[in-house]
């Protein structure tokens, strides 16, 4: 056990935080989930793959730097220290990538790969349809193959980025006798193919981040096949450990809401209850701990350990953590805190956190299923 | 950055499991309890002579020279059992700091002792009932300047009953005489709070995770409307809370300890932060583990409690979840600017 950055993981922290001050936008983004606002992040995508930054633990041939996951925790912190737009590709970057990473053919990967660092496929989530929420395994979506191509039917929806993305993975049936988890296909559609209607759905803060994906009669080529025909559940699981384990919420992102709660309440102590001052310490306390979880899963990982059902753990932590961090805030503002003002961004910004953060629970498997997940697997109770 | 354990720390936790698994059941522990003399002397020998007692005494000074990490490993499986004897409090609160006493108690420990053999007890006005006073050879006595040694004379006390069967505790009236001196006190008496914070740590993520493993085992046992109730979400969901605490404790345990190995001049916040954690686990499976039991659990015969018991004494031995966050919170206040994304490490 050594706990220190090395010599060479400062420098290369260095490099980062000199590259980000030379190379974030001047102005603020607008909203991923306008249209305009979707369009400036994809520039700022090409803009990071610019400096090979998109993902840096892929191989240096897939535009990555072929770097370890404690370089990708470093730089996962230097970027949300400086407040760096958010990543319009995370489903591609943090999900698809490694997924293919691990079960695309070569031909695959060079095709969807770089297309994924540069920004230009900018990638929806295709998971839930109106009967298949937590239940996944009841998709109904079917997908035939027909002379060299897949027929879709059916409907995708809570599709994340759908409203504005270029393609979209998810799970089809393509075995039409098959039930639950078997005869299930791990597939990859362009969103501006004949047949496929996409409707936006706003969400809680107005903006459509997700939408309903129909697909009717949509021909996808055979080739955009991800493993073989009825393996597509095992690769979705893979797909999900991801990103409730390691990728979709690195621990930097809670540390610098813990910093910025820490400071918001500075601002406000006179105004504060004591049991303010428990908020305070409990966002900096459990922050710290998912951050040393990360490390040590990382660690594991590296030393050649597997990462499996441990990942819900980390989902319900890292979710009810951001939660409670958002309702401080309020808390701390307090009549302020509905204010959506020039002047008062600040309060405007947490509240628009403080919804996300109810969306936390829900997306990635609700906690309720994670909850089920760590009985059955972990502790061996009963289905 | 290599936040995992090495061959020879796992192994040395290991061979502690083994060994408890044989030595301290609940029944051993039971029948310390019936006989009043909780401390037993056989397994006490047993734990001298596997070398645990001195386990991080430097070589010269008779012990394996073991570092804190694999220490706190070995304290955590001491935990799971419910050990009675004070092997954690030796180990942190007098082999861990020995050269950080003042001269004269340190050449008084080292001359008339046999290190790694004999028990030391310790009180602090974090700690101020010394466990087993009439098991140890000494007492070391902390008040708010300074650090007493006494030997079995020194001082009058008094036995006094503790909620927890397993642990005999005691109060000291007046001290006669004493080796004392406030030599370095500032730093000797960080360092003690420290480490028996890390350690009551520790010790309690070994008892949740004790409390959880026997809740998992009875709620697949026990049959209720024709299926285990451990098929039941509600008692799923209560044990998964569980497991999510104990997840994230852990880990700033480990740090905890890296960090009093490394000599981190934050190693004072790390601790207070170990204990937060660990409290807030132990108290969820407290909580949640009698109610997973159901009446059962509320009964003597089902040794949920000696686990249970030996938790709620930790949770408030060298601060409790409250005194650790008025320590984070004031810390927290003085260095903002240090704390946060870039200084986890």
């Amino acid at each position: 056990m050594k706990i220190n950055f090395t010599e060479e993981q400062n420098t290369f922290r260095q490099e980062i935080r000199s590259w980000l001050e030379l190379n974030l936008p001047k102005n603020k983004l607008q909203s991923l989930d306008t249209k305009e606002g979707f369009e400036q992040h994809r520039e700022w995508e090409k803009t990071l793959n610019s400096g090979n930054w998109s993902m840096v633990t892929w191989p240096k041939e897939y535009g990555g730097r072929a770097l370890n996951l404690i370089e990708w925790l470093i730089f996962e912190e230097e970027y949300y220290r400086a407040e760096a737009p958010t990543r319009v590709n995370q489903n591609g970057v943090f999900l698809l990538g490694p997924t293919l990473m691990e079960y695309g053919t070569d031909v695959q990967k060079n095709k969807f790969l770089n297309a994924m660092a540069t920004g230009d496929h900018v990638w929806a989530q295709g998971w839930s349809e109106p009967g298949a929420g937590s239940d996944m395994a009841a998709i109904r979506t079917t997908a035939v193959l027909e002379d060299g191509f897949f027929v879709i039917n059916g409907q995708k929806t809570w599709s994340s980025r759908a409203a504005y993305a270029d393609w979209t993975f998810g799970l089809f049936r393509t075995d039409l006798e098959s039930e639950r988890h078997h005869g299930l296909s791990f597939i990859l559609a362009p969103l501006d193919l004949p047949g496929i209607t996409v409707r936006p759905i706003p969400q809680l803060d107005g903006e459509p981040g997700f939408a309903e994906i129909y697909f009717d009669d949509v021909k996808v080529p055979a080739e955009n096949l991800i493993g073989g025909e009825g393996e597509g559940w095992k690769i979705a699981m893979a797909t999900a450990g991801f990103e409730r384990g390691l990728m979709l919420r690195s621990p930097a992102r809670f540390q610098q809401t813990a910093a910025k709660l820490l400071s918001l309440y500075l601002e406000n102590e006179s105004t504060c209850s004591p049991a303010i001052q428990a908020k305070i310490v409990d966002a900096w306390a459990q922050s710290e701990s998912y951050a040393l979880s990360i490390y040590h899963t990382a660690s594991k990982l590296m030393d050649g350990g597997s990462i499996g059902s441990e990942s819900s753990l980390g989902k319900i932590f890292w979710s009810e953590l951001d939660y409670m961090m958002h309702e401080t805030a309020l808390k701390i503002l307090g009549a302020n805190a509905e204010l959506d003002t020039e002047e008062h961004q600040d309060a405007a910004q947490w509240i628009k956190g403080f919804m996300f953060s109810y969306a936390g629970p829900i997306y990635a498997g609700t906690n309720e299923i994670q909850k089920n997940i760590i009985a059955e697997r972990l502790l061996g109770l009963p289905r | 950055m290599k936040f995992v354990f090495t061959e020879e720390q796992l192994q040395f936790q290991e061979t502690m499991k083994g060994f408890l698994a044989q030595e301290c059941t609940p029944d051993s522990i039971r029948l310390g309890w019936q006989e009043n003399k909780p401390f037993n002397a056989k397994r006490w020998e047993a734990i001298c002579d596997l070398g645990v007692l001195g386990a991080n005494l430097k070589e010269e000074d008779g012990g394996l020279g073991i570092d804190q990490i694999a220490l706190t490993l070995m304290i955590e499986e001491m935990g799971y059992v419910a050990l009675p004897e004070p092997v954690a409090e030796q180990n942190f609160l007098v082999n861990d700091i020995l050269g950080l006493f003042p001269a004269e108690i340190q050449e008084a420990i080292k001359s008339k002792f046999n290190s790694g053999m004999d028990y030391i007890a310790v009180a602090h006005p974090h700690n101020p009932h010394p466990v087993f006073l009439d098991d140890s050879k000494a007492l070391i006595m902390f008040d708010e300047t300074s650090c007493h040694f006494l030997e079995k004379g020194d001082y009058d006390s008094e036995d006094i009953k503790s909620n927890d069967p397993s642990r005999v505790l005691s109060k000291i009236h007046e001290i006669k005489s004493s080796i004392h001196s406030d030599q370095n006190f500032a730093t000797l008496n960080q360092a003690v709070i420290s480490r028996g914070t890390l350690q009551s740590a520790a010790l309690l993520i070994g008892l949740a995770q004790k409390m959880l493993d026997l809740s998992s085992a009875y709620v697949l046992d026990r049959n209720q409307f024709g299926k285990p109730i451990g098929s039941f979400q509600a008692v799923k969901h209560m044990l998964a809370d569980v497991a999510v605490a104990i997840e994230f404790a852990r880990p700033a345990i480990y740090r905890a300890s890296y960090s009093l190995f490394d000599h981190n001049s934050k190693s004072a916040l790390h601790c207070a932060h170990a204990k937060y954690m660990a409290v807030k686990a132990a108290e969820l499976a407290c909580k949640n583990c009698i109610q997973a039991h159901g009446a059962m659990g509320y009964t003597w015969e089902m040794d949920l409690h000696i686990y249970m018991r030996k938790a709620w004494s930790l949770m408030a031995c060298w601060g409790n979840d409250d005194q650790q966050q008025k320590i984070i919170f004031n810390t927290l206040k003085s260095s903002n600017d240090e704390i946060g994304v870039l200084y986890t490490f």
